[in-house]
């Protein structure tokens, strides 16, 4: 994905994010992950992202 | 030739205008510069439009250069990005600078002309146009009226236009809500020029700051409001001060500073639909409003003059059919909508409208340091020129192709080349006329060249053919590429030909003479008269 796409791509998660509203955003969020992460091979590596995003999400 | 006011846009579009050998009158409601820094990034390519009156000296002299920047989330580093730029380059990417410095070197550029003629404070009141003329009532300062008609008015007269008004025509668009505060500092700083942001600081959470040197010991300082936060409140001194202060503390610059000027800024996303009505041309925020993310107001507003100068000049002088000046419009009107929608995405990360972007923010700048694929969402998206795709000036392209270079429509590239007089860039050669470039290392010019030269008048109307050589010594006609730059960057092979416009657009480009046209002087002519060649 180029600059231009990822740039796309997060304004559409934006909208989407506003359209479902606040009360159901961490279930379109957790969606879209689980969907994400159960396309990658290397489960380790998926554990390893969740821990880094509630890393980063503490801070 | 009439122009309502004089910021930099108008200003720029008489000193233009007057390099063409174009007579203007020029009023201005104010009395002097404006007041405040306002417009302080001026773009390379806008640096090359001051450059073809003689602007440029003082201002890159004046102004501080810089080709970078830095953003922080809270306290820590998330985004370094750098413009491109090299040491053979003829201008920054971009120079800061106070806005009344650029009119200054405007006004001065447009005075040297001889022939420009500012009035202020002169305002237009009433504009009442005509099938072959327009007529405009000015107020003198002192409350006279004077009534004058002009071939053509170019409104440059700002995002509350008079002129635009007075025709009932109405900016179309978004505006967002976010606002920022502006507010200048005098302060001794010994820190590197650059575009400094924070996100989030634990000087002032919860905001967005945005940090520029300026000239003469001045800082700008932006910084969001909060939603609640009531907007005549916002901008007294007692509730700026001490952010300000905060931030300062916070950063480590200590030396004791002064407010200069406190003003208030929301995101605008707005354009007329069409820059000409009859006798009256729209340029800079009185035809478009753009965010101040990206730093394209000024700067879309200089390309406007750019654009606009040699054709109305070449109408003015009856040696263009005024659908040229249609080409003005629809060339601007797309640069401003390609601007808006840069400028959108600026403000969308630097003023999240809704939740939605709000949280995605926060996740992106969580995420940067970790994965440096998402640094890409902070990076501002600074001005660039615009690409005239479709115009009705660029000329077909035959399908036996350029690897690269650029097509007609795009800014023509730059390159460090050597003149007789010695080393300059090929960008100082336009602006003056149509330029023909012919890539050779024949020691000649072919006759169908030399011809041109020779058929075509001198001014803004001309066709100057210049040879681009790779190797050999330079002379009046020819340039030497000695770096490689100039072939490289316009795909070049031996007997490329590319027509540059008067503004340092492609107008066309050819593999070969074989494939270009047999008399480059009439094929510029049918273009200008109307329609293609």
């Amino acid at each position: 994905m180029n600059e231009a796409e990822l740039e796309t791509i997060y304004t559409a998660l934006a909208e989407c994010i506003a359209r479902v509203g606040e009360a159901k955003a961490s279930l379109l969020l957790a969606t879209l992950a689980l969907d994400l992460l159960s396309r990658e091979p290397d489960a380790g590596y998926a554990l390893e992202l969740i821990l880094q995003a509630e890393r980063l999400t503490a801070a | 030739m009439l122009i309502a006011g004089g910021g930099p846009v108008g200003l720029t579009v008489a000193a233009l205008l007057a390099r063409h050998g174009v007579r203007c009158l020029l009023a201005e409601a104010d009395a002097s510069w404006c007041e405040g820094s306002r417009a302080i990034c001026v773009s390379r390519r806008s640096q090359e439009i001051l450059g073809w009156v003689g602007a440029d000296r003082p201002l890159t002299a004046k102004g501080l250069a810089w080709t970078g920047g830095t953003s922080y989330f809270r306290d820590a580093e998330v985004l370094h990005f750098e413009m491109p730029s090299e040491p053979s380059e003829r201008f920054a990417p971009m120079v800061n600078i106070q806005q009344y410095y650029v009119e200054e070197y405007a006004h001065a550029a447009a005075l040297r002309s001889g022939i420009v003629d500012v009035r202020r404070p002169v305002r237009a009141i009433a504009i009442r146009p005509q099938p072959s003329v327009v007529e405009v009532d000015l107020r003198w300062q002192d409350g006279a009226i004077r009534t004058v008609r002009a071939d053509w008015l170019v409104a440059c007269d700002g995002g509350r236009s008079t002129v635009r008004e007075q025709l009932g025509l109405e900016l179309e668009g978004t505006q967002y809500e976010g606002r920022y505060v502006i507010v200048d500092i005098r302060q001794d700083t010994r820190r590197a020029v650059e575009r400094l942001a924070w996100f989030d600081p634990p000087s002032n959470p919860g905001s967005t700051i945005l940090m520029h040197r300026q000239p003469d010991n001045v800082w700008r300082i932006d910084y969001q409001v909060a939603d609640h936060e009531d907007s005549v409140e916002a901008v007294k001194p007692e509730n700026v001060l001490s952010r300000v202060q905060a931030h300062l503390e916070m950063i480590g610059e200590t030396a004791p500073w002064a407010p200069l000027w406190i003003s208030m800024y929301n995101a605008k996303c707005l354009t007329l639909p069409s820059y000409r009505s009859g006798r009256v041309l729209f340029a800079g925020d009185a035809a478009h409003l753009v965010p101040i993310f990206g730093v394209r107001g000024l700067n879309s507003g200089l390309d406007d003059a750019g654009n606009l100068a040699w054709k109305l000049a070449l109408v003015q002088q009856r040696l263009a059919g005024d659908a040229l000046l249609d080409s003005y419009s629809s060339e601007r009107v797309l640069a401003a909508r390609e601007n808006i929608a840069f400028g959108a995405k600026s403000t969308e990360f630097m003023a999240p409208p809704h939740h939605g972007f709000a949280l995605m923010r926060d996740a992106a700048l969580r995420l940067a340091p970790a994965a440096p694929l998402v640094r890409s969402l902070i990076n501002p998206r600074q001005s660039c020129p615009v690409e005239y795709t479709g115009s009705p000036l660029n000329q077909p392209e035959c399908s036996a192709g350029f690897g690269g270079g650029a097509r007609a429509g795009m800014p023509a590239p730059e390159a460090k080349i050597r003149a007789c007089h010695g080393e300059t860039h090929l960008t100082a050669l336009f602006g003056a006329s149509f330029v023909l470039l012919y890539f050779a290392d024949d020691s000649v010019l072919p006759p169908c060249l030399q011809n041109v030269a020779l058929a075509l008048r001198p001014g803004v109307g001309g066709l100057r053919p210049i040879r681009v050589a790779s190797r050999g010594s330079a002379d009046a006609d020819t340039v030497l590429d000695e770096l490689g730059q100039a072939w490289k960057r316009y795909g070049a092979a031996q007997g490329t030909v590319y027509l540059i416009r008067p503004d340092g657009y492609v107008m066309g480009r050819w593999r070969d003479l074989a494939g270009a046209p047999a008399d480059f002087g009439a094929a510029l002519q049918r273009a200008l008269r109307g329609g293609q060649s």
